[in-house]
């Protein structure tokens, strides 16, 4: 038994037995629902407007909500004219994944992170791979009540030097994020977020000043697409991007490619120029492969052959590395020195077989490679 | 074009609490509107023309508010209870919402068991939301069990409110309490989404009344409770065609503002579109000169 499998089983005890929110966890129920013990947290980034109402700023949706009413995010709740969060160490999901998983790339690759999510999302993507969790409001899954010494503490005993906020949208839990990661890092352990970057600046450069990495996922190049497929807006995303990566902390970006919706070459190249220009070459872009979920059930996977071309056109615009993702085994998810086009490191899904590093460099030519390697 | 009717019946004599209305004065509020509605002399003859014989029949309130402003347990207990005795048998009656807890909240007490009328939440471990979302248009939604396996026909049984995003909430709308995301459909005015929930079959197919509880109509400020801009009204209002009874509903809260010196819902841009987006899709009527209404007093 891998020691992560052994921490699914074995991890807080009785715990353990409530993490089946988690569609990957066997036992998966959603009915009969949860008991309603959700927390009850003051909520960050909000306005008090008159008659009890209040406005959100947590995210570009700016929420206007009465009195009892919930956000679009379904986890933050007007209470009488205060502003809640209702998943404030509210536990859904809880794994030990490599860091790979996420994905990245080029932050301490093999480490596994110690992952985590609450149910809820400020957006709502007809592709979503956790649906079941992330669409969901926090009394319809199972949740465990793990505080953020809880966290940490777990978190030390398994040995994960990384945390990661995943599987939802962690922007929806920022409170419980953040409280996280400031305690974790003064323990040593890094914090990682797997987001859509759909939040507002201020709290984003608050939380960049407690973690250490930030995937984004950017769903399409498009407004259309996001208006559409993921019921949002594209332009605060690609503030976002620009926003982290200013700040100087690790960025990657997944490209979900979906057949037929957000896969023209024309628009590809469009993003990278894009991204070339407002963020630089070094931070590593991911083009993943579609599965057929939740509301898109009518498209096939995305073809290999797509993801190659698109791969292709984002090195020819410059981008310094490119990957496959959800393709095993295809040598688009080994990373290639931009110097020498040796391969340094070498994986296998989510697996490292080799990695040719000295340090920061390539082993072959010396070339320094963009990351956190250490 | 034939026109929908839409029947309110106002209730003459001074509610003593109408909070928690008399359910003797409700009863024939009921009685006469739905015999109004059917065109019929009896009440009973009236409940046949949209339920058969031993139907399950679900009465879908809305609790969301609170004890101070949602569906009084005294209207929706009678109606249950009226049509447990007459078409069908009472623990084939199920009043229900999104919680046990919201109920509770709204002053209902849960029943599950057996020779009563059954009164409980999504969440109650008889009901819980189905596995698969349902996909229609803009929705994708997992819908209640209790609308879309444990009942056969449908009323829908709302407060009608003023709503800060939608315009107003009334019978269309009560049925975001039926699936697990209502979140989701909150912006542009709720529109088209009001519509096209109402359009799935769980709910267009199983729909047969809508009956607004207009005896306390908050005109202003709603969905939330703000007793400054709530109304006793003592109205009832009735139709078989979903969109014409929001339709009349809408206008009363207009008449309410008017009165109190508020501007309209469409000067304050949030007109309840979604209405005509319903009749766009051939749900009801939503222009008063296409309904009929009769207003008469008990």
């Amino acid at each position: 038994m891998e020691r992560r499998d052994f921490l699914k089983i074995t991890i807080s005890g009785c715990a353990l037995g409530l993490l089946s929110g988690y569609p990957g966890f066997p036992g998966y129920s959603r009915s009969p629902l949860a008991p309603a013990s959700l927390s009850r947290e003051e909520a960050r980034y909000y306005q008090k407007l008159p008659d009890r109402e209040i406005r959100c700023d947590l995210c570009p949706r700016f929420c206007q909500l009465g009195d009892r009413e919930r956000g679009f995010c379904g986890v933050r709740e007007n209470q009488g004219g205060k502003y809640y969060t209702l998943v404030y160490g509210q536990v859904a999901s809880l794994n030990v994944d490599p860091i790979e998983k996420k994905p990245f790339f080029h932050f301490l690759p093999g480490s596994e992170a110690f992952s985590l999510a609450t149910a809820g999302c400020n957006l709502n993507c007809k592709f979503c791979q956790n649906w079941e969790i992330s669409q969901m409001r926090p009394e319809q899954v199972k949740n465990i009540y793990l505080p953020p010494e809880s966290v940490v503490a777990t978190c030390e005993r398994y040995n994960c030097p990384v945390i990661a906020y995943t599987y939802t949208e962690p922007v929806i839990f920022f409170e419980y994020m953040y409280d996280c990661s400031l305690l974790a890092r003064k323990k040593g352990i890094r914090n990682v977020v797997v987001t859509a970057g759909y939040i507002n600046p201020q709290p984003l450069s608050d939380l960049c000043r407690v973690v250490d990495a930030i995937k984004v996922d950017l769903k399409a190049f498009n407004q259309n697409f996001y208006h559409e497929y993921v019921r949002g807006q594209l332009q605060p995303v690609l503030e976002a991007i620009k926003q982290i990566a200013r700040s100087k902390i690790w960025l990657e970006i997944v490209y979900l490619v979906i057949p037929t919706l957000n896969d023209r070459s024309e628009e590809i190249k469009e993003m990278c120029r894009y991204l070339k220009n407002e963020i630089g070459p070094d931070y590593p872009i991911h083009f993943s492969r579609f599965h057929p979920m939740y509301l898109l059930k009518n498209l096939p996977p995305t073809p290999v052959s797509t993801l190659e071309k698109l791969r292709e056109i984002a090195l020819n615009e410059g981008l310094r590395y490119v990957y496959i993702g959800n393709v095993p085994g295809h040598p688009g998810e080994n990373t290639y020195c931009p110097g020498c086009g040796r391969v340094i490191i070498e994986r296998y899904g989510y697996a490292i077989r080799k990695k040719e590093m000295n340090g920061n460099k390539c082993r072959f030519c010396g070339r320094e490679i963009a990351g956190v390697w250490s | 074009m034939k026109k929908s009717r839409v029947v309110i019946i106002n209730c003459r004599r001074i509610l003593p609490d109408p909070v928690r209305p008399d359910p003797e004065i409700i009863l024939a509020m009921l009685k006469k509107g739905l015999s109004l509605l059917a065109g019929v002399s009896s009440a009973g003859e009236a409940l046949s023309h949209w339920f058969r014989h031993g139907e399950a029949i679900g009465i879908k309130i809305n609790t969301i508010a609170g004890k101070a402003l949602s569906t009084a347990p005294e209207v929706s207990r009678t109606l249950g209870l009226w049509l447990g005795s007459t078409v069908t048998s009472v623990e084939k009656i199920i009043i229900w919402d999104r919680s046990d807890e919201e109920l509770r909240q709204a002053g209902y007490r849960i029943s599950t068991s057996g020779g009563s009328l059954k009164i409980f939440g999504t969440d109650n471990r008889r009901a819980g939301y189905q596995n698969q979302p349902v996909s229609l248009r803009h929705i994708g939604s997992l819908f209640s069990r209790i609308q879309a396996e444990l009942i056969e026909a449908s009323i829908s049984l709302a407060i009608l409110k003023d709503h800060g995003l939608a315009g107003i909430t009334a019978g269309l709308k009560n049925y975001f309490g039926a699936i697990h995301n209502p979140n989701k459909y909150h912006d542009s005015g709720c529109d088209p989404y009001v519509a096209e929930l109402f359009e799935t079959e769980a709910i267009r197919n199983k729909h047969r009344l809508t009956i607004l509880d207009a005896i306390r109509v908050q005109y202003h400020r709603g969905p939330s409770y703000h007793p400054r801009w709530l109304a006793v009204c003592q109205k009832l209002i009735f139709s078989s065609d979903p969109v014409a009874a929001d339709t009349v509903g809408w206008q009363l809260i207009e008449e309410l503002r008017a009165r109190k010196g508020l501007p309209s819902l469409k000067e304050e841009n949030r007109e309840p579109l979604y209405l005509r987006t319903a009749e766009k899709l051939g749900l009801g009527k939503s222009s008063m000169q296409d309904i009929e209404v009769i207003e008469e007093e008990i």
